[in-house]
């Protein structure tokens, strides 16, 4: 019965990370950015949701929309003022991972300043479970969590293969070089890659502040995740960052059934270790090991 | 006065010789290390855990401290170099979390969450070290050395290949070099000067515990090597300085307020980063364009 708990605990917290990673790969599978302030994002989406709906007693739809917008401003000004300039002069990966994480410290400890660093979360009924079963404790939001996620990897998949720009952008991951012989703009299409990139942080990072709180360093933690979800599953492969997000947030739970609880994070890691060196590619990624 | 300007040239001095060691692998070698704050941590436990069962003589507490990072770093070096550098990133960001986890749960060995209380001071040739001018001077006996070998590794044939895999992998390769053997010998290299820092950081408190290993002081660490200058010999030794003494000068400013005051140095670390990332990526010492030194 323990098992079933986590195994559900595990599904939700999965689908949460599945949304992270999908969009952190999507931009460092596209545009070769490695956008370490992905968690960033999520901070920031989280932290104005909270801020609208619980503080300010907005309604949600508002308190919804106002955090996609600021997200994906966020995702939309970083590119175009921290990551295309250093892209313009030397652009190494060396360069764009430093001033991410510069990123990520400033939006951290500003998110820390002006909203304390103490867990917050937000009370809905969303989040009060219910017991289904003896033992077995459930709330609908692993319900909602899991709906919206399959609903937003269904309307990705929609998007990147029937639209114009998704199918750009399913090209500029294969050959960044002959997207500009067909005379598309690689710099445009980072744009709306950036865009939907942080979009898709904003609905794991709401439903996360409902479901397990936040805190100012969640930003770091979601960053790690969705890094090891998108090296397990492979880089460049969206799939393989969503089923990889999926097996972490199940590895993190089951895990408390056999180890302590200090040790669910370092259970992620091991996991990433394990990955690389029986499998460096990712389980559907090209072969890149030498 | 006195006491807290050795103080702070004591931290300078340890905390130089980690941005150096760290400089080592990124500046030259081009391997991100998220974790260097680990094989601080190893030195620090492996030097007072010797000290306080075996024996506090610096000649033996040093090496042992010294063995224990480099075997560490093998065990992080060998699965994550045969892959691409951004890989190197998350193992050893993997690396330093599950780090954390053990320091905080190793209980015979590191103490726990409570640490490490009444270290021996270190003895040099049966004399303990207590007095703060003594200890600086041991310090700067430290830094030195590790000044001394770390750019005369650099000048050497070593050296070369280090930069040659830096700036490009494929041909090193092609000419032959065993890149997957010299980025793990750097890596061996690094950890065990690191150590050096971590047993004199041990010895000079007398108290540790896992709060000085965390995430954040690898990131404090890439700070300094970034804003001073990655791939210089100077780079790491005014990135310390300025990121050492800039707490100080913040408590000055008494118009910030008091409680802020870490996060405000955070942020202050974040916008350099970011700043010197776009305008200046060789940092404060580095060239304009990041040239090869």
């Amino acid at each position: 019965m323990l098992f079933l708990q986590l195994l559900i605990n595990g599904i939700q917290a999965g689908a949460l990370y599945a949304l992270i990673a999908v969009g952190f790969s999507l931009i460092f599978g596209t545009t070769r950015i490695f956008h370490f302030a992905h968690g960033a994002t999520f901070t920031i989406a989280a932290y104005v949701f909270y801020h609208l709906y619980a503080v300010a007693h907005l309604h949600w739809s508002i308190a919804v929309l106002a955090s996609a917008m600021a997200a994906v401003l966020f995702g939309l000004a970083l590119n175009r003022w921290v990551y295309i300039p250093i892209q313009k002069h030397e652009g190494s990966f060396f360069t764009v991972f430093v001033a991410a994480f510069g990123v990520s410290i400033l939006v951290e400890n500003l998110c820390g300043m002006v909203f304390g660093r103490s867990y917050v979360s937000v009370d809905t009924t969303l989040s009060r479970s219910v017991e289904i079963a003896h033992g077995l404790y459930v709330s609908p939001l692993s319900g909602v969590a899991i709906v919206i996620a399959l609903l937003f990897f269904g309307g990705l998949q929609v998007f990147l293969m029937r639209t114009h720009t998704g199918m750009a952008l399913r090209a500029l991951s294969d050959n960044p070089e002959l997207v500009r012989a067909y005379g598309l703009s690689p710099r445009r299409l980072s744009m709306s890659v950036f865009a939907l990139g942080s979009l898709l942080a904003v609905p794991a990072a709401i439903l996360s502040a409902m479901g397990s709180g936040l805190q100012p360093s969640l930003g770091e933690h979601v960053m790690l995740i969705s890094l090891a979800a998108s090296i397990v599953g492979g880089i460049g492969s969206l799939r393989g960052a969503a089923c990889a997000g999926l097996v972490l947030g199940l590895a993190e739970n089951l895990a408390l059934a056999y180890f302590q609880p200090q040790w669910s994070e370092a259970v992620t890691f091991i996991v990433l270790f394990l990955s690389i060196i029986v499998r460096p590619s990712g389980f559907f990624g090209r072969v890149i090991a030498s | 006065m006195l006491a807290y300007l050795l103080n702070l040239a004591t931290l300078v001095c340890i905390n130089a010789v980690l941005a150096i060691t760290l400089n080592f692998i990124m500046g030259y070698a081009g391997i991100f290390s998220l974790a260097h704050a680990v094989f601080f941590g190893v030195g620090a436990y492996t030097a007072a855990w010797f000290a306080m069962h075996v024996s506090a003589s610096i000649f033996l507490a040093i090496p042992a401290a010294m063995l224990a990072a480099a075997l560490l770093s093998l065990v992080l070096a060998l699965p994550a170099l045969r892959v691409r550098g951004e890989y190197f990133v998350a193992a050893s960001l993997g690396l330093q979390v599950l780090a954390v986890t053990v320091f905080s749960e190793w209980k015979s060995f590191t103490g726990g969450l409570g640490g490490l209380i009444g270290i021996p001071p270190v003895s040099l040739f049966g004399h303990d070290v207590t007095d703060p001018v003594q200890f600086l001077l041991l310090a700067l006996c430290g830094l030195v050395p590790v000044m001394l070998i770390t750019t005369v590794l650099l000048r050497t044939s070593f050296g070369r290949n280090l930069k040659a895999i830096r700036d490009s992998e494929s041909a090193s390769y092609a000419f032959g070099k065993n890149v997957a053997a010299i980025k793990t010998l750097s890596v061996a290299i690094s950890a065990a000067l690191a150590a050096i820092a971590g047993a004199l950081y041990a010895f000079y408190i007398g108290f540790i515990n896992v709060e000085s290993f965390m995430l954040n002081t690898s990131v404090l660490l890439m700070a300094m090597v970034i804003i001073g200058g990655t791939g210089t010999l100077l780079g790491p030794i005014v990135g310390t300085l300025l990121l050492m003494l800039l707490p100080s000068l913040f408590s000055y400013m008494t118009f910030l307020p008091q409680t802020q005051i870490g996060a405000i140095q955070q942020m202050a670390y974040g916008l350099a980063m970011v700043l010197l990332m776009i305008f200046r990526p060789g940092g404060i010492v580095g060239a304009r364009s990041r040239k090869a030194v």
